[in-house]
């Protein structure tokens, strides 16, 4: 009797520790064991790691593409064009993700494309692009100090009451302003989540948002929505032709 | 064997009361039969009864059951007569009808009764089962094989003589009357309510008595069905059909397998047919027998040649009626018919039913267990059955997402001319296996109404494994980098910098502290900024109040000097006193000051006029008075009053002024 519990108990430690190694893996080997999955063709398993590796709050945009690749290799198509979007939220730029999302976008049922930027939206983003949000943010303080900093010098020591210092000190305040001005833009722009992806096929979208509404149109897997409005169960959606309907929030996922 | 048959048309058994008498020396078998010539007919159909009476002594009555459910055609005959088989003599006496069954059912006939030697027999009873009319039913007679029927010399033999006397239009005869009763046409549907999907047989028959040459100008739409035709002979072939007791021709012109696809009330459309019939119009010709006419014409255009004594229109065998031949345009249409539909029940309606209505097998097969991602495996679903085959959708088929689906390839099997429609469709679903490992392919499902049963069926088959080994493709993934347009860059494999996101900084505590502190520092140095300019602006503020005495004491010096009689040294201090006082009242620095600023500071004080007149007259003989002495004590004196006129008169001005401002 008491062998066999110690047996047990073993095996539970023995359990225990192992699933602790498989936690203690680097996140580096946890990388390059799914990319070998997915040269095996395993691309069910190697989307399970990366996956897991993106929930532990990993946002790279190879892994969100990596993740897309898998997912689009094992046929769930919302979930890669999630991931290709993602990867573009972070670095809109990258060629090979743009080309990985149209291709993924071949297979969404009913896909319109979006209108082609103007120059202005892209320069726009481009500028946006230029820090990460935290970047702009750390500028701008930085950009505070130093202004605040002249200020005082040029307050208190006579020697500074000059022109130059009043021009410096007139573009570095001007910087600061904008500085802090694009930190809260990107902010809220990461924290909006007013676009997301259809996760399944055959959605109806319906006029009201309850479950009698009339069906206006279908949404597919894969097809990427401004979401408008929102109540606790609905979302109200606007394709990218500009129909509108309500659609259940969870069947869509937030960029 | 020898046999010899009599007929005798009449009733009346005297014949063979005496051939009863002269039979009855032979020791023979005695037997008394009914026999048929089929125990299965259909209606409409004529059939042959027979009671046979064999080696019957002495027959004094014969009697045939009641045929009331059916109508005699012909008979009673007799027919008697005698065989030698084997050098044994046999007799026998039959009484023959032909019959044709009025009503549908199982009708028994209990038998004939005969009172043969003074007893009485009865022969064995039969049942015959009368079925509802069918074309082309055994016994048919001889078809009409020309299509257009052209109007016929002779009769067909048999039962066909009826009907060619139709095609004489008698004198007084209204020849609309005459088409309506003899040519019309029928739908004929096996059911008027059916469910949605299920198949209903519909069938356009055109009924004739005449000969007519028919075509078909408008043929029905079926709208709201899905429709089949069954393909009909071609020259159509003509069946016989008696209705209300006469007989007709019947051609089918379509017949068609429907199959509802909506519910509700439908209607079949209207066949329409034109017809030319070609009617024999007797003439009363007075002047005929003075023209010269070729007797084997007259001969051979005689409609009534045939039977020409059976003819009521004949008058006398001279005065034969002359006859033209009209063709009769006439158009007829059938009468649409309705059929309710019912739709199908929703509520046990399970998912994967996609429209099938009928009664279907299913089976599905994979042609391979174990293959590479670079191969292809085939998923084959047959479905086969009665029903509509034609309209089959694909069955419900969850292919993992580790399978590239391609739309199935569908072959059809389907029974030429079945009814109900059978046969089977095949769906072919090529599968590509993406992804290595042990697969499962969830079973296929595949549901249907069965309208008979009233309710749905759901088949489905077992679920396959399948497995897949990884294939040669991955190697030709990783070669390949260029940008094809249809193909996925691969992943990437470069080491990555595992840095978990930051949280915002905007977001954070930090951020806030950090911003704060310049802030406050820049508060800090504006209060300690303004203190200092406090400081500053209170001196001046001390300064120009002391303006005056300051004024007085530098003019204090000034009187000393007068007293002393230096005069060099009064008007040196006298101006100076007035100069400090203007710089400290005005804040103009010493090095800066002459009379313009002055002037202009005063003026943007609005002190104007006799004070700075007088001001600047001081001034104006300070100067005369260093530069050139005149040596006057009372000019000094004079000098020294005015200055401290102009300095008290300044301070009161500068201090109303001041208020002012």
């Amino acid at each position: 009797m008491s062998a066999i519990r110690y047996i047990l108990l073993l095996s539970f430690v023995l359990l225990g520790y192992s699933a602790l190694q498989a936690q203690q893996l680097s996140p580096q080997q946890r990388f390059e064991r799914a990319n070998r999955l997915y040269q095996q063709n395993q691309y069910t398993e190697a989307a399970g790691i990366y996956q897991q590796l993106i929930n532990e709050g990993y946002s790279l945009p190879d892994l969100y593409f990596n993740a897309g690749n898998a997912y689009y290799k094992s046929n769930r198509t919302g979930m890669a064009v999630y991931n290709y979007e993602k990867a573009l939220l972070i670095n809109p730029e990258n060629e090979a993700v743009i080309h990985n999302l149209a291709l993924a976008n071949q297979r969404v049922q009913g896909f319109t494309d979006e209108l082609p930027l103007l120059f202005f939206q892209k320069w726009w983003i481009q500028w946006q692009h230029l820090h990460s949000p935290n970047g702009w943010t750390t500028g701008s303080l930085v950009l505070l100090w130093l202004l605040i900093a002249g200020i005082l010098a040029y307050l208190l020591a006579e020697r500074f009451q000059t022109r130059a210092v009043r021009i410096g000190l007139g573009v570095a305040g001007a910087l600061c302003a904008i500085y802090f001005f694009m930190s809260v833009y990107t902010y809220s722009v990461a924290h909006s989540h007013d676009t997301g992806i259809v996760m399944s096929s055959g959605i109806k979208a319906r006029a009201a948002p309850d479950q009698n509404g009339k069906d206006l149109f279908t949404l597919n897997e894969g097809m990427k929505v401004q979401v408008l409005d929102a109540t606790q169960e609905f979302c109200k959606v606007q394709l990218a032709d500009g129909k509108t309907g309500w659609v259940a929030c969870e069947q869509v996922k937030r960029l | 064997m020898m046999v010899s048959q009599v007929y005798i048309r009449k009733w009346g058994l005297s014949l063979f009361f005496c051939l009863g008498i002269l039979a009855s020396a032979a020791a023979q078998e005695f037997r008394f039969t009914t026999n048929v010539s089929s125990t299965r007919v259909a209606q409409d159909e004529p059939f042959q009864i027979q009671f046979m009476l064999e080696n019957a002594p002495n027959v004094s009555s014969f009697q045939p059951p009641a045929l009331n459910d059916f109508e005699i055609l012909q008979g009673p005959s007799q027919v008697q007569g005698q065989s030698i088989f084997n050098g044994q003599r046999s007799e026998y006496i039959a009484l023959i009808y032909v019959l044709q069954p009025r009503r549908v059912g199982n009708f028994t006939l209990p038998g004939a009764t005969a009172r043969v030697d003074g007893k009485m027999v009865r022969s064995n009873p039969v049942t015959i089962e009368v079925v509802k009319g069918s074309p082309g039913a055994a016994q048919a007679p001889p078809p009409a094989t020309v299509p257009g029927f052209p109007p016929r010399r002779s009769a067909p033999p048999g039962i066909g003589d009826e009907d060619v006397a139709e095609g004489i239009l008698r004198k007084g005869e209204d020849v609309d009357a005459k088409l309506r009763k003899n040519i019309f046409l029928k739908v004929e549907v096996d059911k008027t309510s059916v469910y949605e999907g299920e198949q209903l047989t519909a069938t356009y028959k055109l009924y004739t008595r005449l000969p007519t040459n028919s075509s078909v100008t408008r043929v029905p739409a079926f709208k709201g069905f899905s429709a089949k035709d069954i393909e009909l002979p071609n020259p159509p072939q003509a069946t016989t059909e008696r209705l209300n007791g006469k007989l007709f021709k019947v051609f089918t012109i379509r017949k068609t397998l429907l199959f509802p696809l909506q519910s509700g009330t439908l209607e079949l459309d209207p066949v329409e047919v034109d017809n030319q019939v070609r009617l024999v119009r007797l003439v009363q010709d007075n002047n005929r027998r003075n023209r010269p006419r070729d007797i084997f014409e007259d001969f051979f255009n005689d409609p009534g040649f045939r039977d020409p004594f059976n003819d009521p229109f004949f008058d006398d065998f001279f005065n034969r009626p002359e006859v033209t031949y009209e063709d009769v345009p006439y158009k007829i249409q059938s009468t649409p018919v309705k059929i309710n539909v019912k739709p199908l029940p929703v509520d046990t309606r399970p998912i994967s039913f996609n429209g099938a209505v009928g009664n279907f097998r299913m089976s599905a097969s994979i042609d391979k267990k174990a293959l590479t991602t670079d191969d292809a495996l085939t998923l084959k679903v047959v479905i086969s059955g009665q029903g509509n085959v034609n309209l089959l959708n694909g069955p419900k088929v969850d292919i993992p997402g580790s399978f590239e689906k391609y739309d199935p390839k569908i072959t059809d099997n389907i029974e030429k001319n079945s009814n109900p429609l059978s046969g089977s469709r095949q769906f072919e679903f090529a599968l590509m296996p993406l992804e290595a490992g042990q697969q499962t392919i969830p079973p296929v499902e595949f549901s249907y109404f069965d309208p008979l049963a009233k309710a749905y069926k759901t088949i489905r088959s077992q679920a396959f494994t399948v497995n897949v080994s990884p294939g040669k493709q991955t190697k030709r993934d990783q070669e390949d980098f260029s940008v094809d347009k249809n193909v996925l860059i691969p992943v990437r494999k470069t080491p990555q910098q595992w840095v978990k996101d930051a949280a915002f900084l905007l977001g954070s505590t930090w951020y806030w502290i950090l911003l704060l502190i310049p802030l406050l520092a820049l508060g800090a140095g504006i209060l300690y900024r303004r203190r200092l300019n406090y400081r500053q602006n209170n001196a001046d503020m001390l300064k120009h109040r002391y303006a005056n005495k300051a004024a007085l004491k530098r003019l204090e010096l000034a009187a000393r000097y007068l007293k002393e009689g230096k005069e060099h040294a009064f008007y040196e201090e006298t101006s100076r006193a007035i100069w400090g006082y203007l710089s400290h009242k005005l804040h103009i620095p010493f090095a800066d000051l002459n009379k313009q600023l002055v002037q202009d500071k005063l003026s943007s004080r609005q002190i104007n006029g006799q004070n700075t007149h007088e001001l600047f007259e001081l001034l104006d003989n300070c100067e005369m008075a260093l530069y050139a002495p005149a040596h006057s004590n009372d000019k000094m004196q004079g000098a020294y009053q005015q200055a401290v006129k102009v300095i008290s008169q300044l301070e009161e001005e500068l201090k109303t002024k001041k208020e002012l401002i």
